[in-house]
């Protein structure tokens, strides 16, 4: 790998990583949901700095180009993370629903107790 | 039986008071659910004092329905019936319904083909597909899957409360064959609506709908 892309690499991880870390801090982002993002930031720049892990990988599943080993771990990575985002999204759907009713119902019991008053 | 007539409504101000009118007329128990509608609705609603629940999110017809069976499961109803706000089920056949959950039934619906044809149109080749489909996986022969016209008993009732994950009315039909309750179907008759527009004018909402409910028969219903 030339020397310039590897420092690119670097510098582009580094930068994201500290823009996911700025990103938590500003955002208040949830520490449950900012975990896999720190760790994933950090692996990130783990490769760029010692891009033989690639290599070694590339060499253990037998895949020829080490690119095509960056392409498998980063889709199925984005793959298994949206896969989880739809099944927390689909929770919240649930509460949503559960949270609404219970509003409705006191809403109304309110309603009535007032009707009862005047 | 204390029986609970279920209506939801979003943006049904043309429909919702001669809807009520006409239920009231036969003395049911009724819920409106108003979800989060935009037009006047609730106006409507309040100048009336019909009783109602006023949702603060939208959350569509699937959450509004289940919203209902939680409001009939906790107020210990022994049937619900579903009736569409826009109208085109008439309260004059939730008597046939309620009967039948009356005797021994779990889940009642109010078909159009029980014993008449059904036309040839293209809604109707989707009604098909969903009967093929439908008795592939249960074995039972459904006349009209789409219905929203539906009467539930006590068990189904405590059941939706608590866990529901359908996608739309069929897929519901067939959870309740697959699940062994005892289900009828009973001819009703339906009108066309008499203001709004239908979801199906729209072919792609057609097709998301046809999918959803296949996918939801063949590999979600268990």
């Amino acid at each position: 790998m030339p020397f310039s892309l590897q420092i690119g690499l670097i510098g582009a991880s580094v930068l994201s990583l500290a823009f996911v870390l700025w990103s938590v801090v500003k955002n208040k982002m949830n520490i449950h949901y900012a975990m896999v993002w720190i760790i994933w930031g950090m692996a990130m720049v783990a490769i760029s700095l010692f891009p033989q892990l690639i290599f070694m990988a590339s060499r253990l599943l037998s895949i020829e180009m080490p690119v095509n080993t960056v392409f498998l771990i980063m889709i199925f990575l984005l793959y298994c993370l949206s896969f989880y985002v739809f099944i927390k999204l689909s929770k919240h759907n649930e509460e949503i629903i559960n949270l609404n009713y219970e509003i409705a119902v006191l809403k109304k019991q309110l309603e009535d107790l007032k009707h009862h008053h005047d | 039986m204390k029986t609970l007539i279920i209506i939801p409504a979003y943006n049904e101000q043309a429909n919702i008071k001669s809807l009520i009118e006409d239920i009231t007329s036969y003395g049911y128990d009724y819920l409106i659910i108003n979800d989060s509608s935009t037009d006047d609705t609730e106006k409507i609603i309040r100048e009336n004092n019909y009783h109602f629940l006023d949702l603060p999110i939208n959350v569509g017809i699937a959450g509004v329905t289940r919203i209902g069976f939680k409001y009939a499961y906790d107020h210990n109803y022994d049937c619900a019936v579903c009736i569409d706000g826009d109208g085109q089920h008439q309260p004059k056949y939730v008597h046939t319904l309620i009967n039948e959950i009356s005797n021994g039934y779990d889940y009642v619906v109010g078909s159009r083909f029980v014993n008449r044809l059904k036309p040839a149109s293209l809604r109707m080749i989707g009604s098909r597909i969903i009967c093929f489909f439908i008795k592939l996986k249960t074995g039972v022969k459904v006349t009209d899957p789409t219905s929203g016209m539906r009467a539930l008993g006590k068990k189904v009732i405590a059941d939706f409360a608590q866990n529901m994950n359908f996608y739309a009315e069929p897929d519901t039909l067939c959870y309740t064959l697959h699940h062994g309750y005892k289900v009828k179907e009973v001819q009703v008759e339906m009108k066309e609506r008499e203001g709004g527009e239908s979801y199906f004018a729209n072919p792609f909402k057609s097709i998301k709908f046809m999918l959803g409910v296949l996918l939801s028969i063949i590999f979600v219903q268990w």
